[in-house]
Protein backbone atom coordinates (compact mmCIF):
# COMPACT_ATOMS: atom_id res chain seq x y z
CA UNK A 1 0.00 0.00 0.00
CA UNK A 2 1.07 3.18 -0.96
CA UNK A 3 1.81 5.92 1.81
CA UNK A 4 2.56 8.44 -0.23
CA UNK A 5 1.15 12.37 0.62
CA UNK A 6 1.39 15.90 0.42
CA UNK A 7 3.62 17.39 2.95
CA UNK A 8 0.33 19.07 3.32
CA UNK A 9 -1.71 15.78 4.57
CA UNK A 10 1.39 14.47 6.46
CA UNK A 11 1.49 17.15 8.74
CA UNK A 12 -1.85 17.37 8.70
CA UNK A 13 -2.67 14.19 10.66
CA UNK A 14 -0.75 15.36 13.50
CA UNK A 15 -3.10 17.23 15.85
CA UNK A 16 -1.55 20.03 18.08
CA UNK A 17 -1.12 18.65 21.36
CA UNK A 18 0.73 15.59 20.06
CA UNK A 19 4.30 14.57 21.19
CA UNK A 20 6.28 14.97 18.15
CA UNK A 21 10.02 13.42 18.32
CA UNK A 22 12.10 14.89 15.80
CA UNK A 23 15.35 13.59 13.91
CA UNK A 24 17.65 16.68 13.53
CA UNK A 25 21.24 16.70 15.52
CA UNK A 26 22.06 20.25 15.19
CA UNK A 27 22.58 21.11 11.89
CA UNK A 28 22.29 17.33 9.99
CA UNK A 29 18.90 15.66 8.85
CA UNK A 30 16.37 18.58 10.77
CA UNK A 31 12.94 17.87 9.68
CA UNK A 32 12.43 21.65 8.10
CA UNK A 33 9.97 21.26 5.59
CA UNK A 34 8.12 19.88 8.31
CA UNK A 35 9.02 22.51 10.84
CA UNK A 36 8.07 25.29 8.63
CA UNK A 37 4.52 23.49 7.53
CA UNK A 38 3.47 22.82 11.10
CA UNK A 39 4.05 26.54 11.30
CA UNK A 40 1.95 27.66 8.55
CA UNK A 41 -0.85 25.00 9.67
CA UNK A 42 -1.06 26.72 13.07
CA UNK A 43 -0.27 23.59 14.66
CA UNK A 44 0.03 24.36 18.70
CA UNK A 45 0.94 22.83 22.32
CA UNK A 46 3.39 19.89 20.66
CA UNK A 47 5.53 17.89 23.27
CA UNK A 48 8.82 17.88 21.35
CA UNK A 49 11.53 15.30 21.95
CA UNK A 50 14.96 14.68 20.48
CA UNK A 51 18.31 13.99 22.11
CA UNK A 52 20.04 17.25 20.75
CA UNK A 53 18.77 20.30 19.82
CA UNK A 54 18.35 20.51 16.56
CA UNK A 55 17.28 23.77 14.00
CA UNK A 56 13.79 21.64 13.29
CA UNK A 57 12.73 22.61 16.81
CA UNK A 58 14.47 25.78 17.30
CA UNK A 59 12.34 27.33 14.74
CA UNK A 60 9.20 25.81 16.28
CA UNK A 61 9.94 27.13 19.41
CA UNK A 62 10.30 30.42 18.14
CA UNK A 63 6.76 30.62 15.96
CA UNK A 64 5.01 29.39 19.57
CA UNK A 65 3.84 25.83 18.25
CA UNK A 66 5.84 24.12 21.31
CA UNK A 67 4.53 23.84 24.73
CA UNK A 68 7.33 21.60 25.94
CA UNK A 69 10.96 20.10 24.28
CA UNK A 70 12.20 16.89 26.20
CA UNK A 71 15.76 17.06 24.70
CA UNK A 72 18.92 16.24 26.07
CA UNK A 73 20.14 20.46 25.02
CA UNK A 74 22.45 21.09 22.21
CA UNK A 75 23.62 24.10 19.58
CA UNK A 76 24.28 25.15 16.35
CA UNK A 77 27.83 23.93 17.06
CA UNK A 78 29.95 26.53 15.68
CA UNK A 79 26.85 28.37 14.71
CA UNK A 80 26.06 29.45 17.69
CA UNK A 81 23.10 28.72 20.45
CA UNK A 82 19.80 27.53 19.57
CA UNK A 83 18.55 31.30 20.00
CA UNK A 84 14.63 30.44 20.04
CA UNK A 85 15.01 27.73 22.65
CA UNK A 86 17.70 29.58 24.97
CA UNK A 87 15.26 32.82 24.83
CA UNK A 88 12.13 30.24 25.32
CA UNK A 89 13.74 28.62 28.51
CA UNK A 90 14.96 32.07 29.97
CA UNK A 91 11.36 33.53 29.62
CA UNK A 92 9.22 30.91 30.84
CA UNK A 93 7.77 30.50 28.30
CA UNK A 94 8.74 26.70 27.40
CA UNK A 95 8.34 24.01 29.62
CA UNK A 96 11.75 22.26 29.66
CA UNK A 97 12.67 18.68 30.77
CA UNK A 98 16.16 18.59 29.70
CA UNK A 99 18.51 15.60 30.33
CA UNK A 100 21.74 13.98 28.23
CA UNK A 101 22.12 12.53 24.88
CA UNK A 102 22.34 8.58 26.64
CA UNK A 103 19.33 9.28 28.99
CA UNK A 104 17.38 10.57 26.20
CA UNK A 105 18.62 7.49 24.15
CA UNK A 106 17.99 4.82 27.04
CA UNK A 107 14.27 6.33 27.57
CA UNK A 108 13.57 6.12 23.81
CA UNK A 109 15.25 2.70 23.74
CA UNK A 110 13.16 1.75 27.27
CA UNK A 111 10.16 3.03 25.24
CA UNK A 112 11.15 1.09 22.04
CA UNK A 113 11.33 -2.28 24.28
CA UNK A 114 8.09 -1.89 25.99
CA UNK A 115 10.10 -1.59 29.77
CA UNK A 116 8.23 0.37 32.22
CA UNK A 117 11.71 2.03 33.24
CA UNK A 118 15.41 1.93 32.64
CA UNK A 119 18.55 2.37 34.80
CA UNK A 120 21.72 4.82 34.01
CA UNK A 121 24.56 5.55 35.58
CA UNK A 122 24.82 9.28 33.81
CA UNK A 123 23.08 12.22 35.39
CA UNK A 124 24.16 11.61 39.23
CA UNK A 125 25.59 13.91 41.21
CA UNK A 126 24.50 16.40 38.47
CA UNK A 127 22.13 19.53 38.75
CA UNK A 128 20.12 18.34 35.74
CA UNK A 129 19.13 15.21 37.72
CA UNK A 130 17.84 18.06 40.63
CA UNK A 131 16.12 19.65 37.92
CA UNK A 132 14.23 16.53 36.55
CA UNK A 133 13.19 15.40 40.42
CA UNK A 134 11.71 18.53 40.26
CA UNK A 135 9.01 17.25 37.73
CA UNK A 136 5.94 16.14 38.40
CA UNK A 137 4.78 13.57 37.50
CA UNK A 138 8.09 12.22 38.32
CA UNK A 139 10.38 11.20 35.39
CA UNK A 140 13.13 9.87 37.68
CA UNK A 141 13.06 7.29 39.76
CA UNK A 142 15.66 5.27 41.91
CA UNK A 143 15.97 1.04 42.65
CA UNK A 144 18.16 -1.02 45.00
CA UNK A 145 19.55 -3.35 41.99
CA UNK A 146 17.77 -6.56 43.32
CA UNK A 147 20.99 -8.69 42.91
CA UNK A 148 23.93 -6.59 43.58
CA UNK A 149 22.42 -4.28 46.14
CA UNK A 150 23.54 -1.33 44.43
CA UNK A 151 21.03 1.87 44.21
CA UNK A 152 20.64 2.57 40.49
CA UNK A 153 19.12 5.66 39.05
CA UNK A 154 15.82 5.11 36.84
CA UNK A 155 14.21 6.70 33.66
CA UNK A 156 10.75 6.61 32.19
CA UNK A 157 10.35 5.92 28.77
CA UNK A 158 9.48 8.05 26.00
CA UNK A 159 6.53 6.98 23.69
CA UNK A 160 5.79 10.04 21.76
CA UNK A 161 2.86 10.05 19.61
CA UNK A 162 4.53 10.34 16.03
CA UNK A 163 8.44 10.61 15.00
CA UNK A 164 9.18 12.30 12.26
CA UNK A 165 12.54 11.70 10.46
CA UNK A 166 14.37 12.44 7.56
CA UNK A 167 16.26 9.49 5.23
CA UNK A 168 17.63 9.44 2.62
CA UNK A 169 15.83 6.63 1.00
CA UNK A 170 12.37 4.90 1.24
CA UNK A 171 9.87 3.12 -0.29
CA UNK A 172 6.16 3.83 -0.90
CA UNK A 173 5.50 1.86 1.96
CA UNK A 174 8.28 3.17 4.11
CA UNK A 175 11.04 0.82 4.67
CA UNK A 176 14.01 3.29 4.96
CA UNK A 177 17.68 3.56 4.94
CA UNK A 178 19.40 5.73 7.07
CA UNK A 179 22.80 6.51 5.88
CA UNK A 180 25.84 8.34 7.74
CA UNK A 181 25.52 8.48 11.70
CA UNK A 182 21.90 7.83 12.78
CA UNK A 183 22.24 8.98 16.34
CA UNK A 184 19.06 8.29 18.24
CA UNK A 185 16.53 7.97 15.16
CA UNK A 186 15.74 4.15 15.34
CA UNK A 187 15.11 4.18 19.25
CA UNK A 188 12.61 7.44 18.48
CA UNK A 189 11.12 5.66 15.45
CA UNK A 190 10.85 2.57 17.99
CA UNK A 191 9.38 3.86 20.83
CA UNK A 192 6.80 6.32 18.85
CA UNK A 193 3.15 5.20 18.34
CA UNK A 194 3.87 5.85 14.08
CA UNK A 195 6.58 7.80 12.09
CA UNK A 196 6.15 9.97 9.41
CA UNK A 197 9.32 9.85 6.76
CA UNK A 198 10.68 12.77 4.71
CA UNK A 199 12.79 11.13 1.76
CA UNK A 200 15.12 12.26 -0.49
CA UNK A 201 15.15 9.06 -2.74
CA UNK A 202 11.56 7.20 -3.28
CA UNK A 203 12.77 3.70 -4.52
CA UNK A 204 10.58 0.88 -5.96
CA UNK A 205 10.26 -2.01 -3.15
CA UNK A 206 12.16 -4.25 -5.36
CA UNK A 207 15.55 -2.19 -4.19
CA UNK A 208 14.31 -2.55 -0.64
CA UNK A 209 14.27 -6.45 -0.96
CA UNK A 210 17.55 -6.48 -3.02
CA UNK A 211 19.38 -4.86 0.35
CA UNK A 212 17.07 -5.82 3.20
CA UNK A 213 19.83 -5.83 5.41
CA UNK A 214 20.06 -1.90 4.86
CA UNK A 215 16.74 -1.57 5.92
CA UNK A 216 16.53 0.71 9.15
CA UNK A 217 12.71 1.41 9.65
CA UNK A 218 10.16 -1.01 8.39
CA UNK A 219 7.00 0.42 6.65
CA UNK A 220 4.92 -1.35 9.48
CA UNK A 221 5.90 1.58 11.86
CA UNK A 222 5.41 4.16 9.03
CA UNK A 223 1.98 6.23 8.16
CA UNK A 224 3.19 8.63 6.05
CA UNK A 225 6.14 8.54 3.38
CA UNK A 226 6.46 12.52 2.11
CA UNK A 227 9.13 12.52 -0.68
CA UNK A 228 10.63 16.17 -0.93
CA UNK A 229 13.86 17.34 -2.49
CA UNK A 230 15.90 19.31 -0.11
CA UNK A 231 13.06 18.76 2.90
CA UNK A 232 16.34 18.90 5.49
CA UNK A 233 17.62 22.18 3.62
CA UNK A 234 19.11 24.44 5.30
CA UNK A 235 20.63 21.52 7.17
CA UNK A 236 22.64 18.17 5.63
CA UNK A 237 21.62 15.26 4.68
CA UNK A 238 24.41 12.70 4.06
CA UNK A 239 25.48 11.75 1.05
CA UNK A 240 22.64 13.74 -0.45
CA UNK A 241 23.15 17.52 0.34
CA UNK A 242 25.35 19.54 2.41
CA UNK A 243 24.36 22.16 5.08
CA UNK A 244 23.78 25.77 3.57
CA UNK A 245 26.37 27.55 5.69
CA UNK A 246 24.91 31.18 4.49
CA UNK A 247 21.67 30.69 5.16
CA UNK A 248 22.58 28.76 8.57
CA UNK A 249 23.85 32.42 9.08
CA UNK A 250 21.19 34.29 7.71
CA UNK A 251 18.81 32.44 10.21
CA UNK A 252 21.46 32.51 13.34
CA UNK A 253 22.02 35.89 13.16
CA UNK A 254 18.00 36.65 12.21
CA UNK A 255 16.58 34.50 15.19
CA UNK A 256 19.19 36.81 17.88
CA UNK A 257 15.86 38.82 18.41
CA UNK A 258 12.36 38.06 18.42
CA UNK A 259 11.85 40.88 15.96
CA UNK A 260 14.28 39.45 13.95
CA UNK A 261 12.94 35.66 13.75
CA UNK A 262 9.26 37.07 12.88
CA UNK A 263 10.74 39.29 10.08
CA UNK A 264 12.72 35.10 9.14
CA UNK A 265 9.14 33.90 9.22
CA UNK A 266 7.55 36.65 7.29
CA UNK A 267 9.85 35.42 4.58
CA UNK A 268 11.02 32.16 4.39
CA UNK A 269 7.80 30.30 6.40
CA UNK A 270 5.00 32.34 6.24
CA UNK A 271 5.41 34.23 3.15
CA UNK A 272 5.59 31.17 0.75
CA UNK A 273 3.16 29.00 -0.35
CA UNK A 274 4.72 25.52 0.40
CA UNK A 275 8.04 24.07 0.62
CA UNK A 276 8.21 24.59 -3.42
CA UNK A 277 8.21 28.51 -2.39
CA UNK A 278 11.05 27.98 -0.15
CA UNK A 279 12.95 26.27 -2.43
CA UNK A 280 12.94 29.51 -4.67
CA UNK A 281 13.20 31.75 -2.22
CA UNK A 282 16.39 30.26 -0.64
CA UNK A 283 17.69 30.53 -4.43
CA UNK A 284 16.46 28.10 -6.35
CA UNK A 285 17.69 25.42 -8.04
CA UNK A 286 21.22 27.84 -8.97
CA UNK A 287 21.97 28.13 -5.47
CA UNK A 288 20.91 24.39 -4.31
CA UNK A 289 22.84 22.87 -7.09
CA UNK A 290 26.26 23.33 -5.36
CA UNK A 291 25.05 22.18 -2.01
CA UNK A 292 24.99 18.52 -3.58
CA UNK A 293 27.05 16.00 -2.33
CA UNK A 294 30.25 14.47 -3.81
CA UNK A 295 29.41 10.81 -3.90
CA UNK A 296 32.73 9.57 -2.19
CA UNK A 297 32.91 12.60 0.40
CA UNK A 298 29.22 12.58 1.22
CA UNK A 299 28.77 16.33 2.07
CA UNK B 1 65.40 23.93 19.87
CA UNK B 2 61.26 23.95 20.19
CA UNK B 3 61.61 26.57 22.22
CA UNK B 4 62.85 29.14 19.30
CA UNK B 5 59.85 27.70 17.54
CA UNK B 6 56.47 29.74 17.29
CA UNK B 7 53.36 28.49 17.96
CA UNK B 8 49.99 29.63 19.27
CA UNK B 9 48.34 29.58 22.71
CA UNK B 10 46.08 26.75 20.93
CA UNK B 11 48.80 24.43 19.63
CA UNK B 12 50.18 24.51 23.15
CA UNK B 13 47.09 22.98 24.73
CA UNK B 14 46.35 21.24 21.54
CA UNK B 15 50.10 19.30 22.19
CA UNK B 16 49.30 18.83 25.98
CA UNK B 17 45.64 17.45 25.28
CA UNK B 18 47.34 14.60 22.65
CA UNK B 19 49.73 13.77 25.29
CA UNK B 20 47.13 13.15 27.39
CA UNK B 21 45.94 9.92 25.29
CA UNK B 22 47.89 6.59 25.00
CA UNK B 23 48.05 4.55 22.07
CA UNK B 24 45.55 1.81 21.92
CA UNK B 25 42.70 3.91 24.17
CA UNK B 26 39.45 4.59 23.05
CA UNK B 27 38.29 8.25 23.28
CA UNK B 28 35.24 10.02 23.38
CA UNK B 29 35.27 13.35 21.46
CA UNK B 30 33.82 16.58 22.59
CA UNK B 31 33.66 19.70 20.49
CA UNK B 32 36.54 21.57 19.49
CA UNK B 33 40.25 21.50 21.03
CA UNK B 34 39.45 17.92 22.20
CA UNK B 35 39.12 16.95 18.20
CA UNK B 36 42.16 18.95 16.99
CA UNK B 37 44.28 16.82 20.09
CA UNK B 38 42.85 13.47 19.41
CA UNK B 39 43.52 13.36 15.61
CA UNK B 40 46.89 14.96 16.47
CA UNK B 41 47.66 11.87 19.02
CA UNK B 42 46.83 9.60 16.10
CA UNK B 43 48.76 11.14 13.90
CA UNK B 44 51.81 10.93 15.73
CA UNK B 45 52.54 8.71 19.38
CA UNK B 46 49.17 7.18 19.24
CA UNK B 47 48.48 5.39 15.90
CA UNK B 48 46.32 2.98 17.42
CA UNK B 49 43.76 5.13 19.21
CA UNK B 50 40.23 4.56 18.34
CA UNK B 51 37.94 8.37 17.99
CA UNK B 52 34.39 8.01 18.87
CA UNK B 53 32.28 10.70 18.06
CA UNK B 54 29.08 10.50 20.17
CA UNK B 55 26.17 10.74 17.49
CA UNK B 56 27.85 7.41 16.18
CA UNK B 57 30.93 7.38 14.54
CA UNK B 58 34.07 5.14 14.97
CA UNK B 59 37.72 6.46 13.60
CA UNK B 60 37.03 8.66 11.23
CA UNK B 61 39.88 10.29 9.15
CA UNK B 62 38.40 13.63 7.66
CA UNK B 63 40.38 15.69 5.12
CA UNK B 64 39.12 18.71 7.28
CA UNK B 65 37.85 18.78 10.85
CA UNK B 66 34.74 21.23 9.60
CA UNK B 67 33.52 24.09 10.96
CA UNK B 68 29.77 23.10 12.18
CA UNK B 69 30.86 20.66 15.33
CA UNK B 70 29.80 16.74 15.59
CA UNK B 71 27.02 17.15 12.89
CA UNK B 72 29.40 18.64 10.24
CA UNK B 73 29.66 15.69 7.79
CA UNK B 74 33.14 16.53 7.09
CA UNK B 75 34.54 15.00 10.38
CA UNK B 76 32.41 11.64 9.62
CA UNK B 77 34.74 11.18 6.95
CA UNK B 78 36.34 7.63 5.83
CA UNK B 79 35.08 6.51 9.68
CA UNK B 80 35.04 2.92 9.64
CA UNK B 81 31.74 2.70 11.57
CA UNK B 82 28.44 4.23 11.65
CA UNK B 83 26.39 4.20 14.21
CA UNK B 84 23.80 5.37 16.74
CA UNK B 85 24.08 6.89 20.69
CA UNK B 86 22.51 3.54 21.48
CA UNK B 87 26.01 2.29 20.42
CA UNK B 88 28.76 4.60 21.05
CA UNK B 89 27.19 6.54 24.31
CA UNK B 90 25.33 2.90 25.31
CA UNK B 91 27.25 -0.20 24.44
CA UNK B 92 30.70 1.09 24.67
CA UNK B 93 31.05 4.20 27.18
CA UNK B 94 27.95 3.09 29.59
CA UNK B 95 29.05 -0.23 29.56
CA UNK B 96 32.71 1.29 30.48
CA UNK B 97 34.95 1.02 27.34
CA UNK B 98 35.72 4.39 27.14
CA UNK B 99 39.10 5.07 28.44
CA UNK B 100 39.51 8.81 27.86
CA UNK B 101 36.32 11.21 28.00
CA UNK B 102 37.65 14.45 26.52
CA UNK B 103 35.35 17.54 27.04
CA UNK B 104 35.75 21.44 26.22
CA UNK B 105 33.75 23.82 28.88
CA UNK B 106 32.75 26.63 29.98
CA UNK B 107 33.37 27.24 33.40
CA UNK B 108 34.64 24.79 35.97
CA UNK B 109 35.19 24.27 39.94
CA UNK B 110 37.55 23.35 42.09
CA UNK B 111 36.39 19.70 41.88
CA UNK B 112 36.85 19.07 38.31
CA UNK B 113 32.45 19.92 37.81
CA UNK B 114 32.01 21.17 34.41
CA UNK B 115 28.75 23.66 33.51
CA UNK B 116 27.77 24.26 30.22
CA UNK B 117 24.70 24.93 30.68
CA UNK B 118 24.33 28.53 32.23
CA UNK B 119 26.44 31.50 31.11
CA UNK B 120 26.76 34.19 33.58
CA UNK B 121 27.00 37.61 32.52
CA UNK B 122 28.45 40.76 34.71
CA UNK B 123 25.18 41.86 36.15
CA UNK B 124 24.48 38.49 38.00
CA UNK B 125 21.75 37.30 35.70
CA UNK B 126 21.99 33.75 33.99
CA UNK B 127 21.33 33.21 30.18
CA UNK B 128 20.72 29.66 28.88
CA UNK B 129 23.67 27.96 27.48
CA UNK B 130 24.01 24.96 25.47
CA UNK B 131 23.86 21.89 27.95
CA UNK B 132 24.59 18.25 28.39
CA UNK B 133 24.54 16.62 24.99
CA UNK B 134 26.54 13.64 25.69
CA UNK B 135 28.88 15.90 27.81
CA UNK B 136 27.01 14.37 30.79
CA UNK B 137 27.11 10.64 29.93
CA UNK B 138 31.03 10.86 28.97
CA UNK B 139 32.07 12.70 32.27
CA UNK B 140 29.83 10.01 34.02
CA UNK B 141 30.93 6.67 32.28
CA UNK B 142 34.39 7.29 30.67
CA UNK B 143 37.44 5.81 32.80
CA UNK B 144 38.67 9.49 32.96
CA UNK B 145 38.17 12.53 31.77
CA UNK B 146 40.32 15.30 30.37
CA UNK B 147 38.78 19.11 30.21
CA UNK B 148 40.20 21.91 28.15
CA UNK B 149 39.19 25.34 29.01
CA UNK B 150 39.97 28.76 28.74
CA UNK B 151 41.63 30.59 31.66
CA UNK B 152 39.89 33.51 32.63
CA UNK B 153 38.83 34.31 35.86
CA UNK B 154 35.27 34.08 35.11
CA UNK B 155 35.65 30.18 33.93
CA UNK B 156 37.78 28.78 36.75
CA UNK B 157 35.65 29.41 39.93
CA UNK B 158 35.59 28.03 43.63
CA UNK B 159 32.41 26.46 42.83
CA UNK B 160 30.15 26.32 39.31
CA UNK B 161 26.64 27.50 38.99
CA UNK B 162 25.26 24.69 37.98
CA UNK B 163 27.11 21.25 37.93
CA UNK B 164 25.97 19.66 34.30
CA UNK B 165 28.82 17.49 33.54
CA UNK B 166 30.32 15.83 37.06
CA UNK B 167 33.77 15.86 38.31
CA UNK B 168 34.69 15.37 41.66
CA UNK B 169 31.36 16.79 42.93
CA UNK B 170 32.11 18.09 46.82
CA UNK B 171 35.42 16.25 46.72
CA UNK B 172 36.61 13.45 48.46
CA UNK B 173 34.83 10.29 47.37
CA UNK B 174 31.68 11.60 46.97
CA UNK B 175 31.88 10.90 43.20
CA UNK B 176 32.57 7.35 43.83
CA UNK B 177 29.67 7.80 46.57
CA UNK B 178 27.03 9.05 44.10
CA UNK B 179 28.04 6.08 41.51
CA UNK B 180 30.16 7.53 38.82
CA UNK B 181 32.82 6.08 37.32
CA UNK B 182 36.49 7.66 36.88
CA UNK B 183 36.43 11.34 37.14
CA UNK B 184 38.44 14.22 35.67
CA UNK B 185 42.30 13.45 35.53
CA UNK B 186 43.43 16.58 33.66
CA UNK B 187 42.40 20.22 33.11
CA UNK B 188 44.03 22.15 29.92
CA UNK B 189 43.54 25.76 29.95
CA UNK B 190 45.63 28.00 27.94
CA UNK B 191 48.32 28.78 30.66
CA UNK B 192 48.34 26.08 32.49
CA UNK B 193 48.07 21.97 33.14
CA UNK B 194 45.74 20.76 36.56
CA UNK B 195 45.74 17.57 37.91
CA UNK B 196 43.75 16.52 40.78
CA UNK B 197 45.03 15.71 44.39
CA UNK B 198 44.29 12.10 45.05
CA UNK B 199 42.67 12.42 48.59
CA UNK B 200 40.91 16.31 48.46
CA UNK B 201 40.05 15.55 44.90
CA UNK B 202 41.00 19.65 44.68
CA UNK B 203 42.76 20.83 41.68
CA UNK B 204 46.65 21.19 41.61
CA UNK B 205 49.00 23.14 39.00
CA UNK B 206 51.10 19.96 37.55
CA UNK B 207 52.61 22.74 34.88
CA UNK B 208 52.44 26.13 33.45
CA UNK B 209 53.16 27.38 29.89
CA UNK B 210 56.08 28.73 28.93
CA UNK B 211 55.83 32.49 28.75
CA UNK B 212 53.60 32.85 31.66
CA UNK B 213 54.08 33.06 35.55
CA UNK B 214 52.82 31.61 38.29
CA UNK B 215 51.49 34.91 39.70
CA UNK B 216 49.79 35.39 35.80
CA UNK B 217 47.87 31.98 36.40
CA UNK B 218 46.79 32.49 39.77
CA UNK B 219 45.90 36.06 38.94
CA UNK B 220 43.06 35.08 36.78
CA UNK B 221 41.64 32.35 38.56
CA UNK B 222 38.75 32.65 41.21
CA UNK B 223 39.80 29.76 43.32
CA UNK B 224 43.88 28.40 44.70
CA UNK B 225 44.77 25.44 43.16
CA UNK B 226 47.25 22.93 44.93
CA UNK B 227 50.45 24.43 44.17
CA UNK B 228 53.54 21.83 44.27
CA UNK B 229 56.80 23.26 45.04
CA UNK B 230 58.15 22.04 42.06
CA UNK B 231 56.67 23.46 38.88
CA UNK B 232 57.91 22.35 35.60
CA UNK B 233 56.99 24.39 32.25
CA UNK B 234 54.28 22.85 30.05
CA UNK B 235 56.17 21.18 27.16
CA UNK B 236 55.73 22.90 23.95
CA UNK B 237 54.32 21.24 20.84
CA UNK B 238 57.23 20.81 18.65
CA UNK B 239 57.62 21.39 14.67
CA UNK B 240 55.87 18.03 13.53
CA UNK B 241 52.59 18.94 15.72
CA UNK B 242 52.40 22.49 14.84
CA UNK B 243 53.25 21.02 10.74
CA UNK B 244 49.97 18.73 11.53
CA UNK B 245 47.76 20.97 13.12
CA UNK B 246 48.22 23.81 10.57
CA UNK B 247 48.84 21.57 7.36
CA UNK B 248 47.09 18.70 7.54
CA UNK B 249 44.31 18.61 10.88
CA UNK B 250 42.88 22.05 10.93
CA UNK B 251 44.00 23.50 7.52
CA UNK B 252 40.94 25.82 7.23
CA UNK B 253 42.23 27.17 11.27
CA UNK B 254 38.04 25.97 11.74
CA UNK B 255 39.12 25.81 15.68
CA UNK B 256 42.61 26.86 15.34
CA UNK B 257 41.48 30.72 14.90
CA UNK B 258 39.71 30.54 17.94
Amino acid sequence: MSKVTSLRDAVASVPSGSHVSLSGFATARCVMAFAHEVIRQGIKRLTVSQCVGGMDADIMVGAGAVERIVYGGGSRGRSGQHHCICRAIEGGTLVTEELSSLSMTFRYLAGSLGLPFIPIRSLNGSDILKRLQEIIPPVVSSVKDPFTGEEWLLLKPLEPDVSVVQVQVADEDGNAWILGPRWDNEEQVKSSKRAILFTENLVSTETIRRYPERTLIPGFRVSHVVHLPFSAHPTSVYSAYDFDKAHIKTYADASKTPEGFQAYLDEYVLGVEDHWGYLEKVGGMKHLSFLLADPTLGY
Amino acid sequence: MTSELEYTPFELMAAAGARELHDGEIVGVGLGLPVVASFLAKRTHAPNLTILLELGVVDPEPLEVGVDGLSDPRIWYRAKVHTSFADMLGSVLHKGLVDVGFLGGLEIDVYGNLNTTLLGDPKGKFRRFTGSGGGNDIASNAQRTVITIRHEARKLNEAVSFITSPGFLHGGDERSRVGLRGGPSRVITDKAVFGFDPESKRMRLESIHPGTSLEDVLENMNFKPLVPKELPFTEPPNAEQIHLIRVEIDPNKAYAGS
